[in-house]
């Protein structure tokens, strides 16, 4: 069985519409969402009279007709960013009143899973390749019910999925981060709730584990050193990890023959912790490339057969 | 949930991992500033070797090698603006270069590898051109793949050649630290000690250790230290540049006479140094640094500047998101501040050590020297350690201690600059091991984060070369070829950010400084044009000009070098057919998947 595993696109359209037509182009037989999925900025592009304006990448851009803005709005979609149209009065609303943003990002994140969920139901209508999504961390949870509701994507959020006699379970929640963001837990409520995941694993080594946070210390956590204004320290030469103690225990418990990751974009790589193969694709969603893992398993040994960490 | 960016409601961020406020302009500094750093590299081997070139004009040379360089610098802002975190040269060029562009630079390295090997190991013309063909098939096969020539160049660049760098920082240590320290405090068995070929082994490990250790315990605590390196560097830059200022030739004469004899037994060993250059070395006295134009000359002193400022980009893995143009001028900015910074003190250093040493006497002391530790002449120089400007201008305070002192905190220069000798090398065998073009246990790590093999994979080939500068004649001539791997890296580079508008407009469109153009051109294809023209003609020169001492005039540097690039190739071409041999498919790596 050939796993395609990707996570962290945050939002990027293109990444998305790559990663449903991977089981076809890399003849995978599941395609594994590693979470992460939606995205952490909205453009405006502001209506000025006949024409309409915006800044992208500290560019100021005015577009004079509608093909324009469609074609600039599937430019900033495919960056992983939302982009709006909005009055200059709205702009100037929204700048002055958070609570208004707040609002228009759940719209935003809402309508853009929905979109993805239709995209996917088209894209894999047909075809035997199973697609997993597991929200994570930066994804807020209105989005689970979205796609749950979904044909053929499946929720992977704590829901043991049996892979030709394999068992994956999943977790998007994280250890802290400096973010505070949607699925957080303290370390030590975070091996909880894996243990109770676990307990759905008729046999951990058989089991695959799709947990969005890094094991600690792997060297799939390494992240540049940020200060308490949010600054890189020295740079972002100064690289600590910040994965999950949580997660690297429990791997060593438990022995999983495989460990899937995201989080840390810049900490793509594999490694082996105990008998269990960990790996981290990393992400560059910005750049529109799609960085992922295809993991061929041998179902019957339960043991992974070979792996491939890409840039597609 | 949210936060405004309220100077340029241009943008609204909600909190979410990674989001950060980027770098800060010091930070591109100090990495650019002490990559070019002037006293390791730039006062050990570019401003000590102008007796070399006597009708050379240094000035100009100096100004000149900042004008390229800021093209350097312009070529890898860009392609940082285009790919943020992506690493460096090594994805770079693995993204950019396959198909027709791929094969022709993998073909021109094949060619030049192979033929100049033939003819460096005594092969005759017409079988050192069969080769060179040969070089030019398989080179253009293993460029036409996406990834091949890519993982050559930077494997070399980034990882092997770094195993030689080794050696060099060693040597550094050695006299510009140890010797003028040793020789100070008149330890006499350490003096005799650190001038045998087992002292510059002994410090080639020692270097060899805390670049190993820098990489074993962290880049964080290191980064702490390289920040007060710069402080402490720049303060006794200062402070040597006053003492410089206010003293006279004639003062600085009887100073040095005297430590000379005190310290080494030398009696009027002003004079004695310029004899001894001009019957030993072949030194022409009359030069003038003053002396100001662009005859041929001059030019050859840039592949001698490049030694010392080819590294302004070493700090090109940047990481973050929600980047913009304003991190390619900002970056950019940290780029050419240190490199016209240090281009800056690099000239009022030399104006400064013709005041207060005399033209003629520091070119001398430098010939004397160099043609001497790099065996280009026996007869030995009239001091037994280097004439380290800091070491010459702490004898001005006629203070045993003060002048300790001097050397010792001009070793922050060094501290702040050696640690990451490695970190570039353990990052591309990571990539590499990702990559599955080596083992994955190159990337494994320790419970404490600790990459032993990664390290290892380095600094085996570190000690063996080590061994070799030390004990193997005439090889720590080749120096400069640390340089050259390094160059080609970079014209890999600037050759791939040409094309990339065309080649890769999909990327390049989407990127902020698509907007950034001359003439209807965009700026990145000039910038980088200029860059790889300039960066084959240094290569050339060092190719084939026996003035440099390595290439075609040195048959070792040439085995050398196609040791160096053969690996690189052997290593990718067997990991291709291991790899297939158990069912992975290296060329899906870079498959791009359809999006529609």
């Amino acid at each position: 069985m050939r796993i395609f595993y990707a996570t962290d696109v945050h939002g990027s359209d293109i990444c998305w519409r790559k990663f449903l037509n991977a089981g076809a182009f890399h003849k995978a037989d599941v395609l594994i969402m590693g979470g992460d999925m939606t995205g952490k900025a909205m453009v405006p592009i502001v209506a000025n009279g006949s024409s309409w304006e915006l800044t992208l990448q500290d560019q100021k851009l005015t577009l004079t007709t509608e093909a324009e803005v469609v074609a600039m709005e599937k430019r900033i979609s495919d960056r992983g960013y939302y982009p709006i149209r909005l009055t200059r009065e709205e702009v100037n609303a929204w700048a002055a009143d958070p609570s208004l943003v707040d609002v228009r990002f759940k719209a935003e994140i809402v309508r853009g899973v929905e979109r993805w969920m239709a995209i996917a139901d088209e894209k894999l209508r047909g075809s035997q390749i199973r697609c997993i999504v597991s929200p994570a961390n930066d994804d807020m949870f209105e989005i689970d019910e979205i796609i749950e509701r979904a044909t053929i994507p499946v929720l992977g959020e704590a829901v043991a999925i049996d892979l030709d006699g394999l068992t994956m379970i999943s977790t998007g929640w994280t250890n802290p981060t400096p973010w505070n963001t949607f699925r957080e837990l303290p370390e030590d409520q975070l091996r909880v709730k894996i243990d109770e995941l676990v307990k759905a694993a008729p046999d951990p080594h058989r089991a695959i584990f799709n947990f969005h946070v890094p094991p600690y210390g792997s060297n799939l956590d390494n992240a540049p050193k940020l200060d308490a204004a949010m600054n890189y320290v020295s740079g972002g030469q100064a690289l600590i990890p910040v994965g999950s103690h949580a997660v690297r225990d429990a791997i060593l418990h438990y022995g999983p023959l495989l460990s899937l990751h995201g989080h840390i974009h810049e900490g793509r790589g594999a490694v082996k912790l105990g008998r269990t193969l960990a790996v981290n694709p990393g992400s560059t969603y910005e750049d529109g490339v799609l960085q992922a893992a295809i993991v061929d398993l041998d179902t019957k040994k339960g043991s992974v057969k070979r792996y491939l960490l890409i840039n597609g | 949930m949210t936060s405004v960016n309220r100077e340029t409601p241009s943008l609204f961020l909600r909190n979410a991992t990674g989001l950060v406020k980027g770098w800060s302009g010091f930070d591109a500094f100090g990495y650019s500033f002490m990559s070019v750093n002037l006293v390791t590299l730039g006062m050990f081997y570019s401003l000590a070797v102008f007796a070399f070139v006597p009708k050379g004009s240094v000035l100009s040379a100096l100004l000149l090698s900042g004008v390229v360089m800021t093209f350097l610098c312009v070529t890898y802002a860009g392609l940082i603006a285009v790919m943020p975190r992506a690493g460096g040269d090594y994805v770079w060029q693995t993204r950019i270069l396959d198909g027709v562009p791929g094969a022709l630079l993998g073909a021109i390295v094949g060619f030049f590898t192979l033929y100049l090997a033939a003819q460096a190991f005594g092969m005759s013309g017409g079988v050192a051109l069969v080769a060179g063909l040969l070089g030019i098939v398989g080179g253009a096969a293993l460029g036409w793949k996406r990834g091949g020539i890519g993982f050559v160049l930077s494997a070399t660049g980034w990882w092997f050649i770094l195993a030689l760098w080794a050696p060099i920082y060693g040597f550094i240590l050695k006299i510009e630290v140890v010797q003028p320290l040793v020789a100070l405090l008149g330890w006499t068995d350490g003096s005799t000690f650190f001038a045998s070929n087992n002292g510059t082994f002994a410090i080639s490990l020692f270097t060899i250790v805390i670049a190993s250790g820098a990489v074993a315990l962290g880049m964080a605590g290191y980064a702490r230290v390289q920040r007060w390196c710069i402080w402490i560097g720049l303060a006794v830059l200062a402070v040597m540049f006053v003492l410089m200022l206010i003293s006279t030739q004639d003062t600085f004469h009887a100073a040095f006479d005297k430590a000379s004899q005190s310290l080494f037994g030398v009696p009027g060993a002003y004079d004695a140094t310029i004899a001894n250059a001009v019957a030993n070395d072949g030194f022409a006295p009359g030069g003038s640094p003053l002396d100001f134009g662009l005859n041929g000359d001059t030019f050859l002193l840039l592949p001698l500047m490049m030694f010392w400022i080819l590294y302004p980009n070493w700090g090109a893995t940047l990481y973050g998101e929600v980047r913009g143009a304003g991190d390619f001028k900002k970056v950019l900015r940290g780029m050419l501040g240190g490199l016209w910074v240090t281009i800056g003190l690099a000239v009022v250093f030399v104006l400064l050590a013709a005041k207060a040493f005399g033209w003629d006497f520091f070119n001398a002391t430098n010939d004397n020297f160099i043609n001497n530790a790099y065996g280009y002449v026996t007869a030995a120089p009239t001091l037994p350690i280097w004439g380290y400007p800091p070491l010459l201008v702490s004898f001005l305070i006629d203070s045993r201690f003060v002048q300790i002192v001097i050397v010792v905190l001009f070793g922050a220069w060094f501290v702040g600059w050696a640690g990451t000798l490695w970190l570039s090398s353990t990052r591309m065998i990571f990539a590499a091991a990702f990559d599955r073009v080596l083992p994955e246990a190159a990337a494994r790590v320790s419970d404490r984060g600790v990459p032993w093999i990664a390290l290892l994979l380095i600094m085996v080939p570190g000690v063996i070369l080590s061994w070799l500068y030390a004990y193997q004649a005439g090889f720590s001539a080749l120096t400069l070829d640390a340089s050259l791997v390094i160059a080609v890296t970079f014209f890999g580079t600037s050759f791939a950010a040409t094309i990339l508008p065309w080649w890769k407009p999909d990327l390049y469109n989407k990127s902020p400084i698509a907007r950034y153009k001359l003439a209807g051109l965009p700026m990145i294809s000039i910038a980088g044009a200029i860059t790889t023209i300039f960066l084959g003609w240094v290569v050339y020169e060092w190719l084939s000009n026996s003035l440099y001492g390595i290439g075609t005039g040195n048959t070792q540097s040439i085995e050398f070098l196609a040791v160096v690039y053969g690996l690189g190739a052997l290593v990718w071409v067997v990991a291709r057919v291991y790899r297939r041999t158990q069912g992975i498919d290296l060329d899906a790596i870079h498959a791009e998947i359809p999006a529609e």
